[in-house]
């Protein structure tokens, strides 16, 4: 019963996706067909980051020489386009049983002995594979294109570094699911996601630039979403991933409790 | 008889807004229900509690025995349900979505097909591409694919054309010659008429009145228009179940309620030109229920205490429509 429901979402899906990767594989494409002109090209592109504050190279996660794959990786995808990219698809795909209410779909699985926990259930595992496909595409991607242009990428590093994005991707696409559970309206669960996620963004940043207030950091999705180091000695993220999964598994729990016993009125 | 609904005193409301209050409904096996009210009366409501979408706030909706709400996922097995708008995914060819549901209902991936020849609908093409009558094709097909033994419909046939009114009937006959229970909500009320066994009237989130159609109809007046060869004597037409709304020489008009063999005896005497007998439809005496809102519960089209009087003349309204025998 689980099966039709998933392959009917994966396929609503679809579209979102194949897009985000178009967008993903572009930019991440375009900026590391470049990566080695900034490697041979060190000391005048530090030199001319020094002219940019501190501040704003801080906000773009750009924290050493671009010509460190870790920090390369870290400032064009991990700070800017992943989070992008997967809070556009996280916010879209998971904010759909609150659209389904709205536009008068859900009742028609849920007249059929179909029950709620194992509906949502489908909606959360299509949200993972479509994570899991937007990450793959996006962190391979750049390392596809990066072996091409011969840049020194380590794909088992890339394979981790997908991994973190993907736990990324889940952490917003849970909360966005209980939000939209638990408000049942597409539009206040999206913002309200959206707004999470850039307010996170400023913490991490405000931590960043301000060490007074570094400790805020924890608070915030983007603190352990670190590739650097991941890019650059394979170091498995366990606390970062752990508190992503913790998150995830969490939020998508409250997520079919709530679904469970409220009623579905729009 | 076993009841394949029951509503006891259920409630549901939405903050400070109505929804239902205290509805009390018993809807036996093998019968067709019709659950009549205008928009906003209440009906959505109900089926939605029902279908085990929304929680009443108080009372109980059981259905085959089993709570409504606690055991949804399980009666939905023996449930086959229509929404009122359903919000099908327009990317969807109908066969995709037939298709699709009848996995999640257990049938036949092609269970869907002979309902659909039958009904002419041409499934190939994108949901968002039909029109709303097609689009209601779609929702009659996937109501009636299937077996369960009570099939819950909300106003099934609003966008139909007369021909798939006429087929939605037929198949709602079929249901009941399989023993199948139907519970029909709707304000199209020929269609009520034509296919339920008894009906329930809802107004304001209150059930008002449970009857069957035929004594609803058989208990109402029905509008009297004679054309005489000579003015009537005076009080020609004194009978207790008769009145004299308007008389102008040979042009008589006059409302009879109940029985009317008395008063077929009585005019047998009468040199009739011309005569026309029409009983009051199911829409007049729906109309009734809700005309005199300062009369709410005291009005009882059946001759209940409190009855209103007859119905107004139906002069300059249509031509009759039924003529009683």
């Amino acid at each position: 019963m689980i099966v039709p429901i998933l392959q009917l979402e994966l396929r609503r899906s679809r579209a979102l996706v194949a897009w985000l990767v178009v967008v993903g594989l572009a930019y991440g494409g375009f900026m590391t067909a470049f990566y080695p002109t900034i490697r041979s090209n060190t000391t005048l592109v530090d030199q001319y980051l020094k002219v940019w504050p501190k501040e704003l190279l801080a906000a773009f996660g750009l924290e050493g020489s671009l010509a460190d794959p870790g920090v390369f990786f870290n400032t064009y995808i991990g700070s800017l386009l992943w989070p992008i990219l997967a809070s556009i698809g996280a916010i879209l795909i998971a904010t759909r049983a609150a659209a389904d209410l709205d536009r008068g779909w859900i009742e028609l699985p849920l007249s059929t002995p179909t029950p709620r926990a194992r509906y949502l259930g489908a909606s959360i595992a299509a949200q993972l594979v479509s994570l899991a496909v937007l990450a793959a595409a996006c962190v391979g991607g750049v390392l596809a294109v990066g072996l091409l242009v011969g840049a020194p990428f380590e794909p088992g590093h890339f394979a981790i570094a997908a991994l973190l994005a993907f736990a990324f991707g889940c952490g917003i696409a849970s909360v966005t699911t209980l939000l939209s559970v638990v408000t049942l309206n597409r539009g206040t669960a999206g913002g309200l996601a959206a707004g999470i996620v850039i307010a996170m963004y400023l913490l991490e940043v405000v931590a960043k630039i301000e060490p007074d207030l570094a400790a805020i950091a924890a608070f915030s999705a983007f603190h352990y979403l670190e590739f650097a180091a991941v890019i650059d000695t394979g170091t498995f993220p366990w606390t970062d991933v752990a508190v992503f999964a913790g998150v995830s598994i969490v939020s998508w729990g409250f997520a079919v409790l709530v679904f469970r016993g409220r009623d579905l009125v729009a | 008889m076993r009841n394949a609904i029951e509503l006891d005193r259920l409630t549901r409301s939405y903050g400070r807004r109505r929804g239902i209050v205290d509805l009390e409904v018993e809807v036996h096996e093998g019968e067709v229900f019709g659950f009549l009210g205008p928009n906003g009366a209440g009906k959505t409501t109900t089926i939605r509690v029902l279908m085990g979408f929304i929680r009443p706030t108080s009372g109980r909706a059981t259905i085959f025995g089993l709570d409504a709400w606690s055991d949804a996922p399980r009666l939905h097995r023996r449930i086959a349900h229509l929404g009122s708008d359903p919000g099908y995914l327009g990317e969807l060819t109908a066969a995709e979505l037939l298709r699709h549901l009848a996995r999640l209902r257990g049938f036949e991936p092609a269970a869907w097909r002979p309902l659909a020849a039958r009904l002419d609908l041409d499934p190939g093409v994108p949901i968002r591409k039909l029109s709303r009558g097609n689009r209601n094709k779609v929702g009659l097909v996937a109501v009636f694919m299937g077996h369960e033994p009570l099939l819950v419909l909300d106003e099934p046939t609003s966008a139909l054309d007369p021909l798939m009114q006429r087929e939605f009937l037929r198949l709602v006959a079929e249901a009941r010659a399989d023993g199948r229970t139907v519970f029909l909500s709707s304000h199209n009320l020929p269609e009520v008429e034509r296919s339920c066994d008894r009906i329930g009237i809802i107004r304001d989130g209150r059930l008002v009145e449970i009857t069957t159609v035929g004594a609803l109809l058989s208990g109402h007046w029905r509008s009297v228009n004679l054309v005489l060869g000579t003015p009537p004597d005076p009080g020609f037409f004194d009978l207790p179940n008769l009145e004299v709304v308007a008389s102008s020489g040979r042009d008589v008009h006059l409302m009879v309620r109940g029985d009317v063999n008395p008063f077929l005896a009585r005019i047998a005497r009468l040199d009739i030109r011309d005569i026309a007998i029409t009983t009051p439809d199911i829409e007049d005496l729906f109309l009734r229920y809700y005309d005199d809102q300062a009369g709410a519960g005291q009005l009882g089209p059946t001759g209940a205490p409190g009855a209103p009087g007859p119905p107004p003349p139906t002069d300059g309204r249509a031509p009759a429509r039924r003529v009683a025998r």
